[in-house]
């Protein structure tokens, strides 16, 4: 409405009044108008950008500046040189621990996902005995961080490191495995929500039309919920890829840890603590990252299900 | 192409409500058979059930010879119509009707020719590739039919499949549907709440009210010999107008005492119906259809007074080719479980409306005059009235 009055004014001003002094007045407010509707967002922007890049800017400035310190770190680092990535790739595993990172948040994002899509469909689609109580119990084991299991885990890894060394201690299959539980539960809630909103009528029209359930399953469904599997593969992903706690205590030896467990290694030392070699090493951890989110984006979109039944 | 018998099919779910009682229906081959009542009674359920979407609790169900109670959906070679279209969103329309057959493993160019062949018949052609939410809703309500089309099922099932199109379109498919199940001649089972669809394009007609059979036959017939009054008040529109009144002797033969005034049964009502003879005395629900009653001053000759009845005009609404004239009538509502039913279903809680007696609704010619206010005499044809028991709400037989 106001703006509206504005311009009303303004054409009056202009008709009535006199040459150059009429034009003042109606460029000074049509200015003031489009800070007020366009124009704040475009600093509050850049204060948001300022806040989001200020930590990014002092890692990539620690990993180029060659004296390996926090306190001789400026954000333009003054001889800048790559001598932090290569203390980084001759000095430690960092490859290894590159690659067991990726291995284990690859194959429990992945493994993870679809077991957590299945118990989804189960619990949204099916009426079975135990439905609510299975959804509340998985709602309750979740509510306790994993680490508060970690003693229990511990004694339990330590038979099965005896038993089958092969998924013991110190190999990713172990972290793997017990990652797949651990994500279990919040991914089966957030995705039998999403599950819910596709139209049963989809499944039911499939089933007459002959589909198997596998069919319906993976044909029908799973194309539609899209969007939940991109973002909670993301977020496994990215738990796990900077997952620590539960990664140190079962990986020891230097060849068999995460990037997490390694490049804390670096940094845990009193004496030697090398910011330089953390930096570089936490820059290149974060380039897969930045890469699924940058390819996984148009997935997060929503709205794939529009139009499925009446619109 | 296959009949569709059921013999005594029940459903009670688990937690002990029962939807569908002892349901018996034999659809013929290649018949168009509705299955109508108000909302939640059962007919759903009833299509799928015969779909295999539901369990059948008892009863025996049969697709051609086969018993198909255990048989799953993909069994039993039908395909179904949803209310809601139940389109696959991410599959493009030539896909959408091509699903069941890519499931069945047929070869693609038949897929193809198929698909293609079905959109011809609904005019689909320049869709094909686009997707579902592209469409508009009649365009969605034409692949939905594509995709049971190309299926050349043995039975079509369709739930409400024109409930979410706008009245014009509603009409325009409903012929369409019409026409497309009389050129393939697949037996059909078509569910709806809506009586006029049921009218409009049923072989025949089965009239279900909580999980139970009222009555199955032509439209027509059931329209002028409905077996009950849930069947009589539901179809027909407007529907049928019902009141109290008692049967009397007049003069040498009997007479119907209706408010205040008597009108004398004569000739072929008696002959119809011989039982009325051992109602007298007693309490009838009696029944007459709006186009059985006429405004007398359109008549050439003068009615006799006990064929007529008078009224006070309360609303006209002119037609065109007719007028529709609502009256109070100074005679008791039929209450029983069933009219309690019937105005459940339109909704009516006009408690208000009837405090003078019972609206009624009359069709007259449209040269009538009658304008609110007016007191009018309307003369009823007594030949076409119908008779109820007030207690079972059964048409008196014989």
């Amino acid at each position: 409405m106001s703006t509206e009055a504005m311009l009303a004014s303004e054409l009056r001003d202009t008709s009535h009044g006199s040459g150059q002094s009429g034009h003042v007045v109606r460029l000074g407010s049509a200015r003031g108008n489009w800070f007020r509707r366009v124009g704040w967002r475009h600093v509050v922007g850049v204060i948001a950008l300022f806040f989001a890049i200020f930590p990014i800017l002092f890692v990539v400035s620690a990993a180029f500046n060659p004296q390996g310190t926090l306190s001789s770190s400026t954000l333009i680092p003054r001889d800048a040189s790559f001598a932090n990535f290569d203390t980084l790739f001759s000095e430690t595993s960092f490859w290894r621990w590159f690659a067991n990172s990726l291995l284990i948040s690859l194959l429990s994002a992945a493994l993870s996902l679809f077991i957590s899509a299945a118990a989804a469909y189960a619990f949204s689609r099916y009426r079975f005995r135990g439905r609510r109580a299975g959804m509340l119990f998985i709602l309750l084991v979740q509510m306790f961080p994993q680490f508060l299991a970690i003693v229990a885990i511990y004694l339990i890894f330590v038979e099965i490191s005896e038993l089958y060394p092969a998924i013991g201690f110190n190999t990713p299959w172990s972290l793997i495995l017990l990652f797949l539980g651990g994500a279990l539960g919040v991914n089966t809630w957030l995705m039998k929500g999403f599950f819910d909103t596709i139209p049963k009528d989809l499944d039911e029209s499939a089933k007459v039309d002959g589909a198997t359930h596998a069919q319906i399953y993976f044909g029908i469904i799973l194309p539609l919920v899209t969007p939940i599997l991109a973002i909670t593969g993301l977020l496994s992903f990215i738990s796990t890829m900077s997952e620590f706690i539960i990664s140190s205590v079962f990986l020891t030896e230097d060849s068999a840890k995460t990037a997490a467990v390694g490049l804390y290694g670096l940094i845990s030392a009193q004496r030697n603590a090398n910011f330089g070699v953390f930096a570089a090493g936490a820059l290149i951890v974060a380039i897969p990252i930045v890469v699924l989110f940058q390819f996984l984006q148009r997935y997060i979109v929503g709205g794939i299900t529009a139009g499925a039944v009446k619109g | 192409m296959a009949t569709v018998t059921l013999d005594k099919v029940n459903k009670q779910y688990e937690n002990g409500y029962h939807a569908v009682h002892d349901l018996d229906l034999e659809i013929a081959d290649g018949e168009f058979l509705v299955l109508v009542g108000p909302s939640g009674c059962g007919k759903s359920t009833a299509l799928r059930m015969v779909a295999g979407l539901e369990d059948i609790s008892t009863g025996v169900m049969k697709i051609g010879d086969r018993v198909v109670n255990t048989l799953s959906p993909r069994e039993r070679d039908i395909a179904m119509v949803f209310q809601s279209y139940a389109l696959y969103p991410h599959m493009t329309v030539a896909e959408n009707i091509g699903y069941g057959l890519k499931i069945r493993r047929m070869d693609k160019t038949e897929i193809r020719r198929r698909v293609e062949r079905a959109a011809e018949m609904l005019e689909l052609g320049p869709m094909l590739d686009r997707k579902p939410k592209q469409l508009s809703g009649g365009q969605r309500q034409r692949v939905a039919m594509g995709r049971a089309i190309v299926r050349e099922p043995q039975v079509f099932l369709m739930d409400e499949p024109l409930s979410n199109l706008d009245a014009k379109l509603r009409v325009q498919m409903r012929a369409e549907i019409g026409q497309i199940q009389h050129d393939l001649n697949v037996t059909t089972l078509y569910v709806t709440h809506d009586q006029i669809e049921a009218m409009t394009m049923g072989d025949r007609v089965a009239v279900i009210k909580s999980g139970i059979l009222q009555q199955v036959g032509a439209p027509q017939y059931l329209y002028d010999n409905p077996a009950n009054l849930f069947v009589a008040g539901f179809i027909g529109s407007p529907p049928m107008n019902m009141g109290m009144g008692r049967i009397i002797r007049h003069g040498e033969g009997l007479g119907l005492r209706f408010g205040s005034r008597t009108l004398a049964l004569t000739g072929s009502v008696l002959t119809d119906h011989p039982s009325l003879g051992q109602w007298v005395d007693r309490p009838v629900a009696v029944g007459i259809r709006s186009e059985d009653m006429e405004d007398a001053g359109v008549l050439r000759e003068a009615a006799a007074p006990d064929s007529t009845l008078v009224a006070t005009v309360g609303l006209t609404e002119a037609l065109g080719s007719e007028i529709v004239v609502h009256f109070d009538l100074d005679v008791p509502p039929v209450e029983n479980e069933e009219t309690r039913a019937l105005a459940e279903d339109s909704g009516a809680d006009d408690t208000g409306l009837r405090s003078n007696g019972t609206r009624f609704v009359a069709s007259f010619a449209p040269r009538s005059r009658v304008r609110i206010g007016d007191q009018i005499e309307v003369v009823v044809d007594v030949a076409r009235l119908h008779f109820f028991d007030p207690d079972s709400g059964l048409t008196l037989k014989g």
